[in-house]
């Protein structure tokens, strides 16, 4: 009977897939269990990361995540809202594409490709931009951040696009029939309505920018055990640093593979990555409109 | 009389507040098409020069930058058709079973959860899985088919949304009419629900296709070698070129200026054939725009 088999076959695809999700993050906890056992929390709290003295402390790289996660944000933000809001209340209908479809496409560039940007031209604007601050190299987690900002504009901008006009078009045309100016209807009607849409469009830009490996990897200079004398000081932004993902994507995977413990340092990475971004977008997941999540 | 001077006064600042705000849209959004333009002026400007047919046609040449990208193309090309014919009954089965087959509808809104998480894991975190699953526990080595396995997974999320999509906005009189002549579950799945429905898979498989043709960081360590192969075969030990692997590679020796040509020919043709799979799937993309005013 052909229904019965089709309807076996999708359990069996569900199941085939639901395996596979669960043994990417089983085997991410599973292979990490040694540097867990050996180091305790203090592979949360550490500074130093230091194989050949089996020293493995995860926090710089965090911190360095956070870093270039908040600079891309920082700047992507008040783009992406601004052209979003652009985009939803005061471009008419029959425009839209004009602004959308490009942004979808920057979606598209592959990392590899912003990577090559930040590589040969993005570090040099920035080596001449920080002349004065006397820097090394190009090569500094404000590089990283900002070529991020790029890198997340369109998702920030096409999640807050679709939670502004998620707002209904009867409540704008009445604000402004009761005379308020296309801002006043904006800061009254449409920002509060889509204030939780808007909110999951930055989480989820923010969780996109600690995850994106190869872009960063080659320009933010890969510099381990870099901590900052104060972590609000943006001095060290100016400096090279390694993220997360950066450490993940670099030689040391291949040259941890034979050792359970250094093994399990570089996988207990990733499960700190998938945990931080598996959060934010459980989170914002929460916030977003039914229509569309997957942006 | 003052009261009337402090409502003109007040008139004229509203009327100031609107403007500034949207000059202040308009400008984020002008700047976020000009960084568009601008990252494809780039990559057209540099890499048109160099391109010509031969330089997909030949393979890569012994020198540093010299030679084509025919098989780092081709390889390319095998990752993402692996990728679809692994993804696409995966997809499938999973939309089925979420909107039709489920027994408890209650277990709709969890199977939901699990696709978003997946879709927000980073692409490192495949790469770092398939390490794990495919080199260590399976001892495939590098291999096309671990590569295709990890895309197919990391877009099986893009694809089963908007399967499910499609399905849920399936008009409930084609049900009705198909039921009403007597046919079975099996049968209206299979005569009304897949053919009603195959455009929104296809539309996107070919948006997750098109990231899964850039994406470097779940390949670099499980499917892509940077020279001494051509075409697969075989499973184990069986690894492909990669053009974003390729230029990953390449740009870390980006210093050398015989490599800067080759590296902006080859990040045209990736751009090309990224950009031409989004093209395809971007109706899909602006429709889920629009369903999200209607719905």
């Amino acid at each position: 009977m052909k229904g019965t088999w089709i309807r076996w076959a999708s359990y069996g695809a569900t199941a085939v897939a639901l395996v596979f999700v669960g043994a990417l993050v089983g085997s991410l906890a599973w292979e990490s269990l040694p540097v867990w056992r050996q180091e305790g929390l203090s592979y949360l709290t550490g500074k130093t990361w230091h194989y050949r003295g089996a020293l493995f402390g995860a926090l710089p790289m965090i911190y360095g995540s956070a870093v270039v996660a908040f600079i891309a944000l920082l700047l992507a933000a008040p783009l992406g809202l601004g052209a979003a809001l652009f985009s939803a209340e005061y471009v008419p209908g029959r425009w839209r594409w004009a602004v959308k479809v490009p942004i979808e496409l920057l979606a598209g560039v592959p990392s590899v490709v912003y990577g090559l940007l930040g590589l040969l031209l993005l570090r040099g604007w920035i080596y001449r931009l920080l002349e004065p601050f006397d820097p090394l190299s190009g090569d500094t987690l404000l590089t990283g951040g900002v070529l991020l900002a790029v890198m997340i504009l369109p998702t920030v901008m096409t999640l807050a696009d679709d939670a502004l006009r998620g707002v209904g078009a009867s409540q704008r045309r009445a604000a402004r029939g009761l005379g308020l100016t296309r801002a006043e209807s904006i800061w009254r009607v449409s920002l509060p309505q889509a204030a939780p849409g808007l909110a999951a469009a930055l989480l989820l830009g923010f969780g996109r920018a600690l995850g994106e490996t190869i872009a960063v990897f080659l320009v933010v200079g890969r510099q381990d055990n870099q901590w900052p004398a104060s972590v609000f000081s943006p001095r060290a932004w100016l400096e090279a640093g390694q993220t997360l993902t950066s450490k993940l994507g670099g030689s040391e995977t291949f040259l941890a593979y034979g050792d359970p413990l250094h093994w399990g340092a570089i996988v207990g990475l990733g499960l700190i990555l998938l945990i931080l971004v598996g959060g934010l977008t459980g989170v914002a997941g929460r916030w977003l409109p039914q229509a569309r999540r997957h942006a | 009389m003052l009261p009337a001077a402090g409502c003109r006064k007040r008139g004229v600042m509203r009327k100031a507040v609107d403007r500034a705000l949207m000059l202040y849209c308009a400008g984020s959004a002008a700047l976020a098409l000009a960084v568009m333009g601008g990252i494809l002026l780039v990559i057209l400007g540099r890499g048109l020069p160099t391109f010509d047919w031969s330089f997909i046609g030949s393979a890569t040449g012994a020198t540093l930058g010299s030679g084509g990208v025919r098989y780092q193309l081709l390889g390319t090309l095998v990752l993402v058709l692996t990728t679809f014919v692994i993804a696409a009954p995966l997809a499938l089965g999973w939309a089925l079973m979420q909107t039709i087959y489920l027994p408890d509808p209650r277990w709709r809104w969890p199977l939901r959860r699990v696709l978003y998480l997946l879709n927000g894991v980073p692409s490192i975190l495949f790469g770092i899985f398939g390490l794990i699953l495919f080199v260590k526990y399976l001892g495939w080595g590098k291999s096309w088919l671990a590569g295709g396995i990890l895309l197919a997974l990391m877009i099986l999320p893009t694809v089963t949304i908007a399967w499910v999509e499609r399905i849920e906005a399936l008009p409930q009189g084609y049900l009705r009419a198909a039921a009403s002549l007597g046919l079975s579950r099996g049968q209206i799945v299979w005569s009304v629900i897949v053919p009603q429905t195959w455009g929104g898979g296809v539309s996107g498989a070919l948006l997750g296709l098109a990231r899964a043709a850039g994406e470097t960081a779940p390949i670099m360590f499980t499917a892509a070698v940077f020279s001494g192969v051509t075409l697969p075969d075989g499973v184990r030990q069986s690894p492909v070129l990669a053009l974003p692997y390729h230029i990953f590679v390449l740009a870390q020796d980006s210093f050398d200026p015989a490599a800067g040509a080759h590296l902006w020919a080859a990040a045209f043709v990736l751009l090309t054939l990224v950009l031409a799979l989004s093209l395809l799937a971007l109706p899909l993309r602006l429709r889920a725009g629009e369903e999200a005013t209607h719905g």
